[in-house]
């Protein structure tokens, strides 16, 4: 079932992107949903999926423009996250 | 400004639309093609709330119109950053997004939310704010403005077709995978006794 994922902007991190998404989707319908979600068990392998992702989008610039769109948000999380802010 | 608003629905459970909602862009969409990648930046259940807060990244591929291409510096491929939070108490999803790219020229802000009408059927809710933002002519802003929302709203339609095929397929797999393991369980238990057999021979 956990196969079929979007690619990942960086094609060398693909594999890594996809044991990672597997994981999570499995984590998510299975335990999160039911009440049941600690995410610790994927936290490995994003940390590797991420280790990859973080120098794909130093590389490409991205990572400043990502700085940027962090501080645009900052009331997102104050609006979604009840008792943030407080 | 312009503010594009949308509202539908799907006739699946607010538990499967909010799973399948994770891979709207994965390959059985075939119609948002635009979407050329999405990455994960970060994740984490809060510990006060139990909400999930995810942060991505989406990569889009896409032409705009000649005039408005040679503003945007040739280029056609743009970054989207998204906040998605999802309650699981209160059985709602909301995701809020910008463009990263080219917001010299234009800001886009779009909130998702997914709520469930029924226990076999999800609420769509989306808005989005455009606003031109570079210099010149109203007449110029306006045109911008305009030209983003049928843009827009040309994805939003087809977005919604391709997450059909998404939550479709997301089923079946996911029946097939049930029949799967009651298939090997009932495998397992015809042999269970030709096991117990053979040891007591």
């Amino acid at each position: 079932m956990y196969f079929a994922m979007s690619a990942s902007i960086a094609p060398e991190c693909n594999e890594k992107k996809e044991r990672y998404d597997s994981c999570f989707l499995k984590w998510y319908s299975e335990k999160y949903l039911r009440g049941k979600g600690t995410e610790d068990e994927c936290a490995p392998l994003f940390a590797k999926y991420k280790t990859c992702l973080t120098a794909a989008l130093k590389e490409r610039g991205i990572d400043k423009m990502l700085d940027e769109a962090r501080e645009d948000h900052k009331e997102s999380d104050l609006t979604n996250m009840p008792g943030r802010g407080r | 400004m312009r503010v594009f608003s949308n509202d539908c629905s799907f006739s699946y459970s607010w538990e499967e639309v909010s799973t399948a909602n994770w891979r709207k862009y994965c390959p059985w969409n075939d119609k948002s093609t635009h979407v050329i990648a999405v990455d994960t930046l970060s994740r984490h259940v809060d510990p006060d709330s139990g909400i999930l807060r995810t942060e991505r990244l989406i990569t889009v591929k896409q032409s705009a119109p000649k005039w408005l291409s040679s503003l945007m510096g040739g280029s056609d491929t743009s970054h989207v950053f998204e906040i998605s939070y999802v309650d699981p108490a209160a059985k709602k999803v909301t995701m809020t997004s910008s463009n990263m790219t080219f917001s010299n020229i234009i800001t886009c802000h779009e909130t998702v939310v997914y709520k469930p009408l029924s226990d076999n059927k999800t609420q769509f809710l989306q808005e989005a704010k455009i606003t031109a933002v570079c210099g010149g002519w109203q007449k110029i802003k306006n045109a911008v403005e305009e030209a983003s929302v049928a843009r827009f709203s040309e994805n939003a339609r087809t977005g919604r077709e391709g997450f059909e095929s998404v939550l479709e397929m997301s089923r079946r797999v996911f029946q097939n995978e049930k029949k799967e393991k009651e298939r090997q369980k009932a495998i397992e238990r015809e042999q269970m006794p030709q096991v117990e057999q053979k040891l007591m021979a």
